[in-house]
């Protein structure tokens, strides 16, 4: 009878619960072990790049008065309410009681107000009682949602340069570019953390990485996205968010003269999209031609994303002499350089003379910039990193969206390739690995599960 | 020069040229073999680059083939063949493998010719591979040169194609290595010789397109000398070599040698010139050593032949010198001179010769100075005999004439005995001069030397002739001093240079009985002093001009042919010579050389201050 | 756990029907579950097909014009359907006329999309060789909607009971219903109390719970009933009382007093159905936990004593089995084993089940189950039913898959049944399911 059990329980193990694995409920303690590409020289969310790592180092830091979630929904964060006045130039936000800096010390309305004004400057920021109140310029509807941006995040600058946020963790040891300890704040205002402790290697190459997360030195490693297909393959647990990030090509300048948007028109209709999806990016991320993914406007399926070579020559030839353009990439980012020479390539068919360059000073270049799941913050962010004109957004409509990316994409300054996803493998070990759809980690959710038997 | 001198240069010169001449012989010698062993040497150092090309090629078609067999390959293969549409996964398959393989160039290409992967321009996948029109006659065949088009630039390289094919559809692998200068320095080449290449892109030469793996080194070799090889290789499409010289430095040469390598297709261009070059300074070293060590043996050889030579030349001029001094002392009138035999050589011989010569020659000088005195005597007796035949004629005339007279009266008698008395004592007298003359001549007094100014003593007797030249009754002569400036003082006794001078013009006033022009002039020649006295008389000749100085000879109808004997004597007694020169009816130069004579003059000066001084001491 | 899915399905409407243990109850469900949402939006889609066709027909103007929809949303075949005729009606309506598209004067292609907040409806207007016109609206889609998985109606079968989009601790059902009417809802922040009325959850009261401390993550609570007051709430480092009567307040007091491993119905008179009792039960099944304030476990420390054994290792969570003569305890303990302690002996094993099990006590098989866990990393977690003829445990049903991460497992009241919380991962809402045995088939 007991043998009989015995197999029984085998079988059914087998037939059933094949990858079961021991644990389900979260477990406190354990150092969990990051390896990343990117090698950020300053975790101030203020600083001037604007990446995902960036993003997702500091918020394990730093925390934000406002909040989106991955539907670009507003969520009370440091403050837990705001109102405006009825101009929409003074805005109130009332800062959540108790919450404390890391070093310990309280944070009060004028302690935020101090982090804000010392990040920008050009906004008049004060304080009364429990509540911050910024005072600009013109009205703005969707300041909440720009206050949600990570570069606008409490933080506390001591004299010292040490920063000091209300984060999940706090700084234990930080070595600019190359190595980032965190460790778990106890007292965090929304619960400790899982783990013990995070220990981040910066400026890993991708090879090193997975290496790394082979020998077990690596629980959680970013994926750049033309491996996610491959790593999901060899077996790695891939986890991705929606397709974030813009890959575009961005002209320095605006079209001098009518033939010159031309030529950029037939740039624009002679880039095969698919082929760079299907090959350079592995399947991965979303060929558009809009500046916002599809799964957060609902339209961007109107702008069309196949090559018309017959159309690009077509417009070419309105224009009697062609200039030799240069565009620029990423000299760190095999990917972009793979794209940029297609895109030359492709240029060619349209005879368009296009030079790949890692010189910065190029007339084109191949651009990644982080969106954020709020629509219109997209917007005024890619405008803002294109160095575009502010556009022009009456509200959140789907129409309303169109019209404003209808117009920053007229001035073609602006030609959108890609949206790729963000990336990450997490070993088996680590649970509650999830990335939001808007790209971050939440590595305070992670846990640590006992390795494997 | 001496003669010994002359032996010793005659020597060295001999020694020194065959020397050279046997050094230039065996330095062209060694330098024509050790050209020939270098031709040799660098014709296999071509054929082993060549060779190890060769490999390079087989090397690179080899990992080709293990490419194409790989298991991925395979796998990709059998992808290919299932679903021809979907390759993207494969896209950079060929960069890790190029890495692994150590290939520069590969590419995956699909039976229709699409690129799936390629390691040297990873964005081309999807694109049609032009460069081959038809894969399957390149699969299998030994590595070409190819030029692959890159992203921004091309690029020549050796390529292999083969084939992986595991169905109906074949999968092209190529793959290549890059000329460039890992690939050149790889090769296994001798210390001395190194590989270039240049590819040959566009119409003219340009150095960009040279690929120098040493262009690092110390000696500065700027690509544009190779230009005119290249250009000429180019044209001719042929196997080239030729001396390149970068520096002033000729160790720095280097032997090229070019070869034109052509691509495998149909035109067989020349895609690339390969330009091996070996380096001279082993030679051009071995040269030097070689042509230092000549010199150095040359110059001991002729140091040593100059001091043998010089030993010898001793050994064999010192009896000529001994016969040479001798017959010097014999020529100076010391006829007593001898030289010492030694030994039985044709020297000794000639030195014995020359002593019996001498002896035989005083033997002979004394029987001619007897004979030339008896003849002096002869001739002193027929002048003297004739001499004063000539008054004595008269008087026996006169005498005859007298004793007529005595038989005639009385007044005619007195008559023509005063008028014999007067002829009487007129040739009495002539006989008279005559004998004094003699006797003059023979009481030729000593000079008596001081320091005379030749110029005042010609100006002295031009002046006394001077009333003479221009009496009356007789055609005027005219006289003309040339004078040159500066002569310095000569020692000589001024009474018998006046005299002899004095001659010498009244011999010339005679040549001119129908006048003329006579010309005193002075002249420094090196250490002598000339004295010109030309006429433009009669002249002389040329039997008058040897005989004019004997004495007693004489041209003119009363002359007692002492003068120009007087004028030889007193010049002879200065030490100096008198020639003559003379064309007949052009006139007649006589040339007085006069040592300037600065021991005598010095002798002089010391001679006379004593006297001087007591002279004045004397008279006060 | 899996990846994230992009445009995945939009949950819909919750589903408050539950309870149904039978086939046909089943069935009914399915329907009801199909129809509502249907019954929910048909009357919502007319403003926006108006809006569309106006806007529409501003550019074309009437006429005969080819329309093509195109669906690009979560909506179901037969939403779309719904849509596509009451565009077509409203397109009619505005004075424009079908056609083909040789006949027509314009093309309009309308896709239906959705954005995270809205559904967008395109339409690209094409009129001759002119670039095309592109019209939109979006119409604002429902929020904090989920829709439940189906069940396999094997052995186990779960019945949903009540979602929210933030975390729920527990569920009480506060009557005896197979069904429940009458529901209270431990959150994080509050105890909500629902009634059903008219088949829709009508929130009756909101009682906060006021706390000094902040939560540790991975919060976890449990909701009791009691004799004398409504309910009592059980939170790390704390315990609150709700009052039985009217106006409903919740006390709440720091407190580190143990938790009741077994509902009280099990710890006080046995239900009938049992059969038999004995003191030893009612004794061993009245043992709490001490749970750890800062933490999501339990210390180890029982009271009173599970035999010779006053501490254990720190579990997640218990199952008690009761024998003839002692009751079996099972601790999920924090390394991953499950100690199967009977007051002499304390076994470790290695079972590979998650860190929630619950005993349930039925009136088929051995009589009791202990509902266990488990971790598939592709998909979701699931629930699978154990006996223990002895002291090994054999599975007596299928797996049941659950859409997300279980992150509560508490056995009911009542004993019979358990509740099920689970965090949908599509939609990141929380789920709480009644989970019972059918033991009829």
């Amino acid at each position: 009878m007991r043998r009989f059990v015995w197999l029984w329980l085998a079988i059914s193990s087998l037939v059933g619960a094949q990858c079961a694995l021991s644990e389900t409920r979260p477990q406190y303690g354990g150092t969990l072990h990051v390896s990343l590409h990117a090698a950020p020289g300053s975790l101030d969310p203020a600083s001037a790049t604007d990446s995902f790592e960036l993003r997702n180092l500091t918020s394990l830091l730093f925390e934000t008065m406002v909040e989106t979630d991955d539907a670009g929904r507003l969520r009370p964060g440091l403050s837990s309410s705001w109102q405006s006045g009825s101009n929409q130039r003074r805005w109130q936000f009332r800062l959540r009681r108790g919450i404390k800096f890391h070093d310990g010390t309280l944070l009060t309305a004028e302690g935020a107000a101090a982090a804000l004004r010392a990040a920008n400057p050009a906004w008049r920021v004060l304080s009364e009682a429990d509540q911050v109140i910024i005072e600009l310029d013109a009205p703005n509807a969707t300041f909440p949602a720009e206050l949600a941006l990570r570069r606008h995040a409490i933080v506390k600058r001591n004299s010292d340069g040490s920063l000091a946020g209300t984060g999940p963790f706090h700084i234990s040891d930080w070595q600019p570019g190359k190595k980032l300890s965190l460790a778990a704040e106890e007292s965090y205002w929304r619960g400790r953390p899982f783990v013990d402790a995070i220990e981040i290697e910066l400026g890993k190459n991708t090879h090193d990485q997975q290496l790394a997360f082979e020998l077990g030195r690596a629980q959680l490693i970013d994926v750049p996205a033309e491996q996610v297909h491959r790593d999901a393959m060899a077996g790695y647990h891939a986890i991705s968010s929606q397709p974030i990030e813009l890959l575009a090509l961005v002209f320095t300048r605006e079209a001098q003269s009518p033939e010159e948007k031309a030529l950029r028109e037939a740039l624009a209709l002679s880039i095969e999209r698919s082929s760079i999806r299907n090959v350079l990016l592995q399947g991965t991320g979303q060929p558009t031609a809009s500046i916002l993914p599809n799964w957060m406007n609902g339209y961007g399926f109107v702008f069309p994303t196949d090559a018309n070579l017959s159309a690009a020559r077509h417009a070419r030839e309105q224009v009697r002499a062609t200039p030799a353009w240069t565009i620029s990439y990423d000299a760190g980012d095999g990917l972009s350089r793979l794209i940029a020479e297609r895109v030359t390539l492709n240029a060619r068919d349209a005879e368009l003379n296009l030079q790949p360059t890692s010189n910065s000073s190029a007339d084109v270049r191949l651009a990644r910039i982080p969106l954020t799941s709020d629509a219109r913050s997209a917007l005024v962010e890619v405008a803002r990193a294109a160095d575009l004109p502010m556009p022009k957004i009456a509200s959140d409509s789907a129409d309303d969206l169109y019209t404003a990316e209808s117009a920053m994409l007229s001035s073609r300054r602006l030609i959108p390739l890609f949206h790729l996803p963000v990336n990450y493998a997490c070993a088996a070990t680590v649970k509650a690995c999830q990335v939001s759809s808007s790209g971050a980690w939440n590595l305070q959710n992670v846990w640590l599960g006992p390795p494997k038997p | 020069m001496s003669f010994r001198r002359k032996l010793l240069l005659l020597f060295a010169l001999t020694v020194a040229v065959s020397v050279a001449a046997v050094a230039w012989l065996v330095s062209a010698m060694t330098r024509r073999a050790f050209q020939l062993t270098n031709d040799q040497r660098t014709a296999a150092l071509v054929t082993q680059f060549q060779r190890q090309f060769a490999q390079q090629g087989d090397e690179i078609a080899r990992r080709v083939e293990l490419i194409a067999g790989s298991e991925p390959i395979s796998r990709m293969a059998a992808a290919v063949e299932r679903s021809p549409g979907d390759l993207g996964g494969y896209f950079d398959m060929t960069r890790s493998l190029a890495e692994g393989y150590r290939l520069d160039f590969l590419e995956f290409v699909d039976s229709k010719g699409t690129i799936i992967s390629s390691a040297q321009w990873p964005a081309k996948f999807g694109y049609p591979e032009s460069a081959f029109a038809n894969f399957s006659a390149w699969a299998n065949q030994p590595a070409f040169l190819k030029h692959e088009e890159l992203q921004d630039s091309a690029a020549l390289g050796l390529f292999a194609v083969r084939t992986a094919r595991v169905g109906e559809h074949p999968l092209y692998v190529i793959g290549g290595r890059r000329l460039d200068k890992s690939f050149l320095s790889a090769l296994d080449l001798p210390a001395d010789i190194r590989a270039l290449l240049y590819q040959n892109r566009g119409d003219h030469f340009s150095p960009e397109w040279v690929i120098d793996p040493t262009a690092n080194s110390t000696i500065v070799r700027l690509p544009e000398k190779l230009a005119p090889l290249i250009d000429a290789v180019r044209q001719e499409n042929r196997e080239m070599s030729v001396v390149v010289h970068w520096t002033g430095n000729k160790a720095d040469d280097e032997l090229f040698h070019a070869f034109p390598l052509r691509g495998a297709d149909k035109d067989r261009a020349v895609l690339a010139i390969l330009l091996v070059a070996n380096s001279r300074r082993g030679w051009v070293e071995l040269e030097r050593r070689i042509r230092d060590s000549a010199m150095l043996v040359g110059g001991g050889g002729i140091l040593l032949a100059v001091i043998l030579g010089s030993w010898a030349a001793a050994r064999v001029t010192r009896p000529v010198e001994q016969l040479a001094m001798a017959a010097q002392d014999v020529a100076g009138g010391n006829w007593n001179a001898r030289v010492e035999v030694s030994g039985h050589d044709e020297v000794a011989q000639l030195a014995d010769s020359f002593n019996r010569m001498t002896a035989e020659l005083l033997t002979q000088k004394e029987r001619l100075v007897q004979a030339e005195r008896v003849a002096a005597w002869r001739e002193l007796a027929r002048r003297l005999a004739h001499e004063l035949k000539n008054p004595l004629f008269p008087l026996q005339l006169t005498v005859e004439n007298l004793l007529r007279a005595r038989q005639s009266g009385p007044q005619q008698f007195e008559e023509i005995f005063n008028e014999s008395s007067t002829t009487l004592l007129a040739e009495i007298s002539n006989l008279k001069t005559i004998v004094s003359r003699f006797s003059e001549f023979s009481k030729m007094p000593q000079p008596q030397m001081e320091s005379v100014q030749i110029n005042d003593l010609v100006r002295g007797v031009a002046q006394l002739f001077q009333a003479q030249f221009e009496a009356p009754g007789r055609p005027a002569i005219q006289c003309k001093l040339e004078l040159a400036n500066g002569i310095e003082p000569i020692a000589a006794d001024p009474q018998l240079l006046h005299r002899a001078l004095s001659n010498l013009v009244l011999n010339a006033m005679d040549a001119m009985p129908q006048g003329g022009a006579l010309t005193l002039r002075t002249l420094r020649r090196y250490d002598k002093v000339a004295i010109e006295i030309a006429d433009t008389g009669s002249g002389l000749t040329r039997e008058e001009c040897e005989r004019i100085f004997t004495p007693y000879y004489t041209s003119k109808q009363h002359g007692t042919g002492l003068g120009l004997a007087i004028v030889q004597s007193v010049v002879s007694d200065h030490g100096g010579t008198i020639s003559v020169s003379s064309e007949p009816g052009r006139g007649t130069t006589f040339v007085i050389e006069l040592l300037m004579g600065k021991e005598k003059l010095q002798t002089i000066a010391a001679k006379d201050s004593p006297a001087k001084v007591s002279a004045s001491g004397g008279l006060g | 756990m899996r990846s994230a899915v992009y445009n995945s399905a939009i949950p819909k409407v919750i589903n408050p029907a539950a309870g149904m243990a039978s086939g046909v109850r089943l069935l009914t469900f399915f329907l009801f579950v199909l129809a509502l949402p249907l019954c929910v939006h048909a009357a919502d889609w007319n403003a926006p097909e108006q809006q569309l066709a106006h806007k529409i027909v501003a550019i074309t103007g009437p006429g005969a014009i080819a329309v093509t929809i195109d669906n690009r949303s979560t909506l179901g075949q037969r939403e779309v359907e719904i849509v596509s005729n009451g565009l077509r009606a409203a397109l009619e309506a505005t004075g424009i006329r079908s056609a083909t598209p040789e006949q027509a004067v314009a093309t309009v292609a309308i896709s239906l999309s959705e954005n995270p907040r809205a559904y967008v409806w395109v339409a690209e207007i094409h009129q001759g060789s002119a670039a095309p016109v592109v019209v939109m609206i979006s119409a604002v889609r429902p929020e904090g909607t989920t829709l439940a998985h189906d069940s396999v109606p094997l052995m186990l079968r779960k019945t949903a009971v009540w979602s929210q989009q933030d975390r729920i601790l527990d569920v009480l059902a506060l009557d005896d219903a197979p069904t429940p009417a009458h529901i209270a809802v431990l959150s994080a922040e509050n105890i909500s109390l629902y009634r059903m009325q008219n088949a829709k959850w009508t929130l009756e009261e909101s009682l906060a719970i006021v706390h000094a401390r902040p939560w540790p993550r991975d919060l976890r609570g449990r909701l009791f009933s009691a004799k004398d007051h409504l309910l009592d709430a059980y939170l790390p480092g704390m315990i609150c009382h709700a009052t039985a009567s009217a106006p409903l307040a919740l006390n709440c007091r720091e407190s580190d007093d143990p938790w009741p491993l077994a509902p009280i119905s099990l710890t006080s008179s046995a239900p009938p159905s049992f059969g038999t009792s004995s003191a030893a039960q009612s004794a061993v099944m009245s043992t709490s936990a001490f749970f750890a304030s800062s933490r999501n476990f339990f210390t180890g420390a029982l009271a009173p004593s599970v035999g010779k054994f006053s501490t254990v290792a720190k579990f997640f969570s218990s199952a008690a089995i009761s024998r003839e003569k002692y009751v079996l305890w099972l601790f999920a303990s924090v390394d991953g084993q499950v100690h199967l302690v009977d007051g002499v002996t304390d076994q470790a094993a290695r079972l590979n089940w998650g860190s929630d099990i619950a005993s349930v006590k039925t009136g088929c098989g051995a009589g009791w189950q202990v509902l266990a866990t488990s971790s598939d990393t592709q998909n979701g977690d699931q629930v699978r039913a154990f006996e223990f003829p002895d002291r090994d445990p054999v599975p007596v049903s299928a797996a049941m898959d659950f859409p997300g991460e279980i992150t509560a497992l508490w056995t009911e009241s009542k004993g019979d049944t358990a509740i099920a919380v689970v965090q949908n991962r599509e939609s990141g809402e929380y789920e709480a399911v009644r989970l019972a045995v059918a033991c009829n088939q």
